[in-house]
């Protein structure tokens, strides 16, 4: 029994301890794999290379930023490859190449997004359900939509909103202002707002949310829709960089979006966010995808390589080191566990 | 009990359900010999013989605008031949299992000519064969099953990636005597269509004057994020590169503009055709002096020669002689012939002006 109440604790200590780790962590690590970008492979911070880079990783931060906010409330969001392949559908079928019709149909995929949102609220906020079932749900409604859109054949898209999503202002991609955009509107309204700040404490702890009279279900359901606004940005974002986008465009952003929110250090239980952190880590993901390929490595051992730092990024990064020395010493029985 | 009471009605439903398929299939091999002797109808192609059949046209993954194209190019490749009285098209949606399936299917609906695109390779050779024993006329096209023809399939009516490789050769050879680097981009890591375009590409490039820069071929998925990916990654690299040749033209269309960002000219693209791809290179040829494009045909048109070889043997017509589909050139901004480069500017850009079918049929196919 004592031992129980040691270890919520600890735990609270640990946590605690884990924020300023969170940011510490992934910025450290992004610039040490800047610096040794440019000593291994100098051309992956070239001004080309980089300039190609932050359109992904800007579409990378945002897609992560909205799983960051369903991370927080203790959920995990599988319909992002939906999401972002129905966006993406839309906003390149719909206008069907004319400019004048891309705004109706962005404003579809957001009307859309808002609906999935809605669905995986209820399901989760309300219902109860397990997020992963619900929003594996959702993914597979989701992909219907997109099947039933394009007939699983892609479109090119419009040039309006390739010259706008594809385009560099200042010398800095477009893409990279719409994500951090995205960014100061997410800190903004959770660490700035009431109520943002509810919706840190509900996550943190539902019940005593409840107890202490805040809307637990509106909150959870809020961050299903805002996640969704997000993913489909990052899909019309997508649409636009890549010109000539598949109807599956999604797919490669499930697992990296859960990714980023890890190694940002937003703990997979639930409570506190770290938005900045959580972009950085997208930059941070981005750039070793680049500097792998920039390596000249055959592709297989490039898959490797991705997957390993990945493996060990978010290993080091989750595992409780203090505790595991603390098992280490003798007499201590107290088992590991993931932060 | 309860278990074994359950255990005993699967089985039973499996033999039942497999009773039923047997009966089917040998419906089917009876009903492929059905009333001959007419004559051929009228105004038909040789290839259109008399005898009346049905014919079902597979996909092993329909989901792009070229595959949308070469479905409906197939279907009006059907439509010649009065012959075939009924026509069916399937979807493997890109699963394998439900390839075989649709194969299994049609053979079990008693079709008599399967034309198949056997998207999944060598794991569809099972399914071929057993719908070649079975009496079907079975031709797989594009891409190779394994196997032999006459003993697993009726023919493999291939595209000939190899000619591609010679044809793109030949433009560089012309275009850039003094040699040059290479960037050569394909799919999926270790795709046959890139292993013989490579092989076609080096029996003409024998110089050592030509240099392969990259992976050879780089590996891109013919996903058109990835693509971006690897070729911006590549131009930060490689500081001269002459020459790019992919197979894929149109999925470098988001790709290109990399080149602008680095303040350098698209240079000279050797690939297939496709309209995004005619007029992104009208709309940038001004501002990049370094870029000519050349294209070959992007072959839509492989299935109707897999559709005539089909019915021909299916209805007792002529069977064609060429039983490789090569993919003629198509486009060259440099000669101008066979073409110059053609956009339609008012078509969508998912269409392949180099195909049989008109230009704004394409596009109808594409509202749809």
């Amino acid at each position: 029994m004592t031992n129980a109440t040691m270890r919520e604790t600890e735990r609270v200590q640990s946590s605690r301890f884990a924020n300023s780790k969170g940011f510490a962590t992934v910025g450290i690590s992004t610039v040490l794999l800047f610096v040794f970008s440019a000593l291994a492979a100098p051309t992956s911070v070239s001004p080309g290379a980089v300039l190609g880079m932050i359109p992904f990783a800007a579409v990378l931060a945002i897609v992560g930023l909205g799983q960051m906010l369903v991370v927080q409330q203790g959920g995990i969001d599988l319909s992002i490859p939906g999401a972002v392949s129905l966006a993406i559908v839309i906003v390149s079928h719909e206008p069907n190449g004319d400019n004048n019709r891309l705004f109706p149909a962005i404003l579809l995929a957001l009307g859309y997004a808002a609906a999935a949102g809605l669905l995986n609220g209820f399901m989760v906020g309300r219902l109860g359900l397990n997020s992963i079932i619900a929003t594996l749900g959702t993914n597979a409604l989701l992909y219907g939509v997109v099947l039933e859109i394009s007939g699983g054949i892609p479109r090119s898209t419009t040039r309006l909103l390739a010259s706008v999503a594809a385009g560099i202002t200042f010398g800095i991609p477009n893409s990279a202002f719409f994500a951090l955009g995205a960014l100061a509107i997410v800190a903004a309204l959770v660490k700035r707002t009431v109520a943002g700040r509810r919706f840190e404490a509900i996550g943190a702890n539902p019940l005593a949310g409840r107890a202490l009279g805040l809307r637990v279900r509106a909150h959870q359901t809020l961050a299903f829709v805002w996640a969704q606004l997000l993913y489909s940005l990052a899909g019309i974002l997508l649409a636009g960089i890549t010109n000539q986008p598949t109807a599956f465009q999604g797919d490669s952003y499930l697992l990296p979006s859960v990714a980023v929110v890890v190694l940002g250090g937003t703990s997979l239980l639930g409570g506190r966010g770290f938005p900045f952190a959580t972009v950085i880590a997208a930059i941070f993901l981005s750039q070793l995808d680049q500097f792998v390929l920039s390596l000249g490595v055959p592709y297989a051992v490039r898959t490797l390589v991705q997957a390993g730092a990945l493996a060990v990024g978010v290993a080091v990064y989750t595992v409780d080191w203090a505790v595991i020395r603390q098992r280490i010493r003798p007499g201590s029985r107290r088992a590991p566990f993931l932060a | 009990m309860k278990r074994r009471s359950k255990f005993t009605m699967l089985a039973t439903t499996a033999i039942v359900i497999s009773l039923a398929v047997a009966g089917c299939s040998n419906s089917s091999s009876g009903s492929s010999t059905p009333s001959g002797g007419a004559t051929a109808p009228a105004g038909a192609p040789s290839w259109c013989g008399p005898k009346k059949i049905t014919l079902g046209l597979l996909d092993g993954f329909g989901g792009n605008s070229w595959r949308l194209v070469t479905t409906a190019a197939g279907a009006d490749e059907v439509k010649k031949c009065s012959s075939v009285t009924k026509y069916e098209y399937a979807d493997g949606q890109g699963d394998t299992q439900k390839a075989i399936s649709d194969i299994q299917g049609m053979v079990a609906k008693g079709v008599n000519a399967l034309v198949v695109f056997p998207d999944a390779g060598q794991a569809m050779l099972p399914a071929l064969r057993s719908a070649y024993k079975a009496g079907v006329v079975t031709v797989p096209y594009r891409v190779f099953p394994g196997g032999k023809d006459g003993v697993d399939y009726t023919a493999w009516i291939g595209a000939d990636f190899t000619t591609d490789g010679k044809n793109w050769g030949n433009w560089i050879k012309t275009n850039l005597p003094d040699g040059g680097n290479i960037l050569f981009i394909s799919g999926p890591k270790g795709n046959s269509q890139a292993t013989d375009e490579l092989k076609g590409l080096k029996s003409v490039l024998t110089d050592s004057k030509y240099k392969y820069i990259g992976e050879t071929p780089e590996v891109t998925n013919w996903d058109p994020a990835l693509t971006q990916q690897v070729l911006t990654t590549d131009i930060a690299k490689y500081p001269k590169i002459d020459v790019i040749v992919s197979d894929f033209g149109p999925s470098l269309v988001g790709a290109l503009p990399a080149f602008a960002k680095g303040g350098r000219s698209i240079p000279s693209l050797v690939t297939s055709d496709g309209n995004s791809l005619g007029c992104f290179f009208a709309d940038n040829k001004a501002a990049n002096p370094d870029f000519k494009l050349m294209t070959v045909a992007t072959g839509n048109d492989n299935v109707r020669l897999a559709v005539q070889y089909a019915v021909a043997k299916a209805t007792g017509g002529k069977v064609p002689s060429d039983k490789v589909f090569k993919a003629p050139a198509f486009e060259d901004s440099v000669s101008g012939t066979p073409s110059q480069v053609q956009c339609e500017k008012n078509l969508p850009g998912d269409i392949y002006l180099s195909a049989q079918m008109s230009p704004t049929d394409q596009a109808a196919l594409l509202k749809k």
